[in-house]
């Protein structure tokens, strides 16, 4: 039931003959229409994402602790103090800041590359035809569905000196001593990387599965016409075709490993060793053991923009949000 | 039919945007508003039925015990309290603890009743979000001279400021393995920390039988036994003003070297207690193949009653005079631990707080408090408990009862929090060295104890 005729609908907006205030009051109703629907969902993504940021922004810039926690929007406000208690290097937290940020990096950087040739590997196995395929596919997402706590524990277990399995295991083989340590020292490294490989490949590998699986038999079938190898077909059809979701897989996957607070804190505690103490960890410490929400507060500003920098990245080379 | 449309989906939008304002705002409001605390400065008041919510610690080595223990409260509060009753909430470690608070603290909004260990009492008391005590509060649940004098020292700063009711104490002293001792010649536990390491030496094998244990890796473990050596030298670790760390001061170098060289020196605990955390230390001693603990409490008595050495132990004093004296020096205290235990603090933002006296009353009753004895092996706080039930400070208990006599409270500082993971943090990475390496250098244990003191001042500016 139209009130007014329409003469001519251009680029979805209906234009009328006669009665223009009436018209322009449609005109603008049509603009307005798509903001309206996207308001709800603007308005919980302000409260539940943008609302925290600005308040860790702010806290960041106040003397937030135990003293004023009772009254925190009236804690005192320090400026720019907390970052420069963190980033300049003569700062008596400086130190354990920089540890952190390069415990974090070097973290996930060697996760992430471990995953890579683990996931796409077994990606490329259960998308071929195989017995059981379905049911391998299940298993190998059970390291993911386990709760991270979980892993930390059964991993903390392994990684015992003397009584862990790791050890036992070592010692049987004749390749390490019985003695040896993981969770304290430079080997507490490892033994995290090798933990959260396990527990975390499967992400990678559901990507990798199904960029594989968007890959159309015909193509495969005109490299084998041009006499490609199965290695030339992987290296010039597969990954190409899967690089865009890989990168993607790769960009989160690093996110993932960075921002990883629960299997260092179970694994080794509030006091980890310097190799271990990734940013997440630190961040805590600060703000909940120490009661210094502040400084905790601007560590995680820098932590946001330290993590924007892969986001950005993989988001400008896949040109996401461009036209077509 | 066009119109209707557009104000169903303008109320639409109105009623969404109020919601979304709704949830982002609730704290800041809640901030904003003036009502404050509820005044209880009157406990006479009779008090309306409600439920009370409580939040404790969970006693993970006995956790049937516990809940046997809070439905007796809950049926004696009951029975004083027709219409009333509680329903309770634990936690399982120190974080869920602090976070607890500091939600509470900044919604204003939370349980009745927290439980707190004594160390974070202090914490506590910063925040201001607990109620002070005022005498009819004291009177209402039978005034201050009923409790174990030395627990008071950690419910406030000052006697008028006191915010927690002491429920139970954690007594700390040495425990050590009859059968081992008498094997090695030994009468006595040791009562300088020369004869200690002297006496470890003779239990220890060097394989699988060591004169005692450490657990670096804890999170409580390295500030309790730095600050009872360097208590025993008469140093502090931090000074009068709670501003100042003094973790780099001569003392704290010598207390952790002292106990590192438990293993890098003395060769009295294995290197494998590097990575220790207290729970390892306690299975330790249940094998039957450990010496001696130090700066015990009684929580690991359920574990060592149905183990090999079951019967085979028993508490004693601790060592009071530091390595290498003969006596105590000037300003150093006979220390054997710090007022350890639990308080129970009454939120300043709950709607009962003549109720929760109440349920505080029933608590710190003798008969409740020796079943806090009797089923969870934690030491009443009471003293009436101990002339109506004398078995409470009998056997293995009088040690520990007279090592609570002798027991130092730590400074009532809000920062104490701060300085138990600096400690903690130098201490484990000396440990790692110990443990990798066998050994560490005074250097880099002077280094980091620099280091992590630095840090302490710089976070508590």
């Amino acid at each position: 039931m139209r009130d007014h005729p329409t003469v001519v609908e251009s680029r979805g907006l209906p234009r009328t003959a006669g009665y223009p205030a009436a018209a322009r009051r449609r005109r603008r109703a049509a603009i307005r229409a798509p903001y309206s629907l996207m308001a709800p969902s603007v308005a919980l993504l302000a409260v539940i994402v943008f609302l925290p940021m600005v308040v860790a922004l702010y806290i960041s810039l106040t003397g937030l602790n135990q003293y004023t926690i009772g009254d925190w929007v009236h804690a005192p406000f320090v400026g720019l103090k907390h970052y420069l208690d963190g980033l300049n290097p003569q700062g008596a937290l400086a130190g354990s800041f920089y540890t952190s940020i390069k415990a974090s990096v070097v973290f996930s950087g060697l996760t992430t590359l471990f995953i890579l040739p683990i996931s796409v590997g077994a990606a490329l196995l259960f998308n071929g035809r195989l017995r059981g395929r379905v049911l391998f596919r299940a298993i190998v997402l059970l390291p993911y569905i386990i709760p991270t706590f979980v892993n930390g524990i059964l991993w903390r277990l392994v990684f015992m000196n003397g009584s862990g399995v790791a050890d036992q295991l070592l010692a049987a083989l004749h390749l390490g001593s019985r003695q040896t340590f993981w969770l304290i020292g430079a080997r507490s490294l490892w033994a995290l990387i090798f933990a959260d490989v396990w527990a975390s490949w499967p992400f990678l590998y559901l990507m990798a599965l199904a960029a594989l699986q968007t890959i159309p038999a015909d193509v495969y079938d005109a490299a084998t016409i041009d006499g490609a190898t199965a290695v030339r077909a992987f290296r010039h059809v597969t990954l190409p075709l899967m690089a865009p979701t890989l990168g993607l897989g790769i960009a989160l996957s690093t996110i993932n490993h960075f921002n990883n607070f629960a299997l260092p804190y179970v694994m080794f505690g509030p006091t980890p060793p310097d190799q271990v103490n990734v940013l997440p960890l630190n961040i805590y410490v600060n703000s909940f053991i120490t009661f210094n929400f502040g400084l905790g507060a601007a560590l995680s500003v820098v932590a946001l923009v330290i993590m924007l920098t892969p986001a950005v990245l993989y988001l400008r080379a896949a040109r996401v949000g461009d036209a077509p | 039919m066009r119109e209707k449309r557009t104000v169903t989906r303008r109320k639409f939008l109105q009623v969404a945007g109020a919601g979304a304002a709704a949830v982002a705002f609730p704290n800041i409001l809640i901030s904003c508003g003036q009502s404050g605390g509820t005044s209880t400065s009157t406990s006479s008041a009779k008090a309306k039925p409600a439920t009370l919510s409580l939040f404790i610690s969970k006693d993970t080595a006995h956790p049937q015990q516990q809940a046997q223990l809070m439905d007796m409260i809950k049926a004696q509060f009951e029975k004083e309290n027709p219409g009333s009753s509680f329903t309770y909430d634990t936690y399982a470690s120190a974080a869920e603890e602090t976070t607890k608070l500091e939600t509470a603290a900044a919604a204003q909004e939370g349980p009745d009743i927290f439980e707190f260990g004594s160390t974070l009492v202090p914490t506590a008391y910063a925040t201001g979000a607990f109620e002070v005590f005022t005498d009819d509060m004291w009177n209402h649940i039978g005034g201050k001279k009923i409790f174990f004098q030395p627990q008071l020292t950690m419910s406030g700063p000052s006697p008028n400021k006191l915010i927690a009711v002491p429920v139970s104490g954690n007594p700390f002293a040495l425990v050590y393995n009859k059968a081992m001792f008498q094997t090695a010649g030994i009468s006595s536990p040791p009562k300088t920390w020369s004869d200690f390491v002297n006496v470890a030496k003779e239990m220890t094998n060097g394989k699988d039988q060591w004169g005692t244990s450490m657990a670096p890796a804890d999170g409580f473990d390295p500030w309790h036994k730095i600050w009872l050596f360097v208590t025993q030298m008469g140093g502090q670790l931090m000074d009068s003003t709670g501003k100042k760390g003094l973790l780099d001061s001569k003392e704290s170098v010598e207390a952790c070297g002292f106990w590192l060289d438990w293993m890098a020196k003395y060769k009295i605990a294995s290197t494998q207690n590097a990575t220790f955390k207290g729970a390892d230390e306690v299975r330790a001693f249940a094998t039957g193949k450990i010496g001696m603990l130090v700066m015990t409490g009684p929580g690991g008595t359920v574990t060592w009653n149905n183990s090999p050495v079951a019967g085979q132990y028993d508490f004693g004093l601790g060592p009071t005079v530091p390595y290498g004296m003969t006596s105590l020096p000037p300003k150093g205290k006979p220390a054997q631990g710090f007022v350890s235990g639990q308080y129970y603090t009454l939120f300043k933002y709950s709607k009962n707080p003549e109720l929760a006296l109440n349920l505080l009353k029933v608590v710190v009753s003798p008969d409740i408090q020796y079943q806090y004895f009797k089923l969870r092996a934690q030491q009443p706080v009471v003293l009436d408990t101990f002339t109506k039930y004398p078995d409470a400070k009998q056997g293995p208990w009088a040690a520990l009862y007279d090592a609570e006599l002798k027991a130092y409270p730590t400074p009532f500082f809000g920062s104490w929090g701060q300085l138990e993971v600096e400690i903690g943090k130098a201490i484990n990475k000396m440990a790692s060295q110990i443990g990798v390496s066998g050994s560490y250098s005074m250097d880099d244990l002077k280094a980091a104890l620099t280091q992590v003191n630095r840090e302490l001042e710089a976070s508590i500016q």
